[in-house]
């Protein structure tokens, strides 16, 4: 082997590790930091959703992609939140299932801890049918209407895609529905609800 | 001072320095390889959670493979490479050590990304830096936790949440994070150098064994010889 091939080899090794330091982090970053699509979420409870809300009653609803693991850490929050809650709130958290796939293809373990948070009502939502009446697009994509039918927060309650943890999100929606503030919203982390094509067509 | 150090035989210094130095050298090389190891199987192992636990990332029916899985293949693989190659190109050598030492934590924190942050994955951290303490040289540890030091010190300047949870965390956090493997760290460079000192002593011993098995073949050489001379006179 000719002398200058090893030499060669460990610098080319050493450029290569150097720049995938610094690819991984800026990667990693612009990914974890960028958020989804923000809701355009009516200001008042959607009239034509199917969820019954009764007067006088505070509504939670997350809508969430089955497959998208990012939601595992909404999902983790939104128990954070229930348990800081007034019993009175109704929590809904809707689950996105095509109509066109497999039965079972929503049945995963997102879903699964969502199922085992204490007063949460899943809900299978047909092609994301209450996701457009909620204007959402994102996973984790979390709405509180107040007594009255009136939108008070919607947002994200995470920090980050895939991060559980305290974050302004989760504290904001708490103190709404504990009545130390009026109203908020934080940016949402995770796959997005509606495919491309439904997207461009809404 | 070095039991090297403290012995008054220049020969049987050199000796023992010489054997302390083979065997040092020897035991991280080993020490190389073995890391060299568990850096390719870590880089699987990155693999294998990344597509576990987040295999596809989706936008509504259609999916994508998921950002991680092309981070665990890509930055597992660059952070992998050199430190493969120079176990295997420069065992024993301090840069190689040095740089394995780097790369392990980088894998540590790439391992805590994948996992999506969980606690229990930092315990690769404090692993990582037991077994970097086979190399029985302080320095490599000093390596690791700058390495650990400046990943939370800069995450916790640009991306706080990552590592925190929390947005504003205090400027002083990284030095809580990095004082617990600071802890760990003074008993293994206590380790580190008890066992360094070891060797040489065990080096100086054998050294003097040599060094007095060589006097007693010199002197039954030299006895053989004068009974030799002694013989045919007698004959």
């Amino acid at each position: 082997m000719k002398r200058w091939i090893v030499p060669l080899a460990l610098v080319l090794a050493a450029l290569i590790w150097t720049g995938t330091v610094a690819a991984a982090y800026r990667a990693v970053r612009l990914f974890e930091t960028t958020p989804g699509e923000a809701a355009t979420a009516p200001s008042k409870w959607p009239s034509k959703s199917a969820i019954r809300r009764a007067d006088g009653e505070w509504s939670l609803v997350m809508l969430v992609h089955p497959r998208c693991s990012c939601s595992r850490a909404s999902v983790q929050e939104l128990q954070a939140v229930l348990e800081k809650s007034p019993r009175s709130v109704r929590t809904h958290v809707l689950v996105y299932r095509p109509s066109d796939f497999a039965p079972g293809w929503e049945q995963t373990d997102v879903v699964d801890s969502a199922k085992r948070l204490r007063r949460a009502n899943v809900i299978i939502d047909e092609n994301g049918r209450e996701a457009d009446l909620f204007g959402g697009f994102t996973s984790g994509q979390t709405f509180l209407y107040d007594g009255g039918g009136k939108l008070r927060f919607a947002g994200g309650i995470t920090s980050l895609r895939g991060h559980a943890g305290l974050n302004s999100g989760r504290t904001d929606l708490i103190d709404i529905v504990n009545a130390r503030a009026e109203s908020g919203d934080h940016p949402v982390f995770g796959c997005a609800i509606s495919s491309r094509e439904k997207k461009e067509t809404r | 001072m070095s039991a090297v150090a403290a012995v008054t035989n220049p020969g049987v210094a050199a000796r023992a320095a010489e054997l302390r130095d083979a065997q040092m050298l020897e035991r991280r090389a080993k020490v190389d390889k073995m890391f060299a190891l568990l850096l390719v199987v870590q880089y699987l192992a990155g693999i294998g959670a990344a597509l576990f636990v987040s295999p596809y990332a989706w936008q509504g029916k259609e999916r994508v493979l998921h950002m991680h899985v092309w981070v665990a293949i890509l930055a597992g693989a660059g952070f992998a490479l050199l430190p493969v190659l120079l176990a295997f190109l420069r065992p024993g050598k301090p840069l190689t050590r040095h740089v394995i030492a780097a790369s392990q934590m980088l894998s540590s924190a790439l391992l805590i990304h994948l996992s999506g942050g969980r606690i229990e994955t930092h315990f690769h951290v404090f692993g990582s830096l037991a077994f970097l303490a086979f190399y029985l040289d302080w320095k490599v540890i000093i390596t690791a936790t700058v390495v650990v030091a400046a990943d939370h010190f800069a995450r916790g300047i640009f991306w706080p949440e990552s590592v925190y949870g929390v947005a504003n965390p205090e400027w002083w956090r990284f030095l809580e994070h990095a004082g617990w493997v600071v802890f760990e760290d003074i008993f293994l460079i206590w380790a580190c150098i008890f066992s360094a000192r070891e060797f040489g002593t065990i080096a100086v011993r054998q050294a003097e064994v040599e060094y007095l098995s060589e006097q007693e073949q010199l002197k039954s050489a030299a006895l053989e010889m004068a009974l030799a001379e002694i013989q045919p006179a007698t004959a």
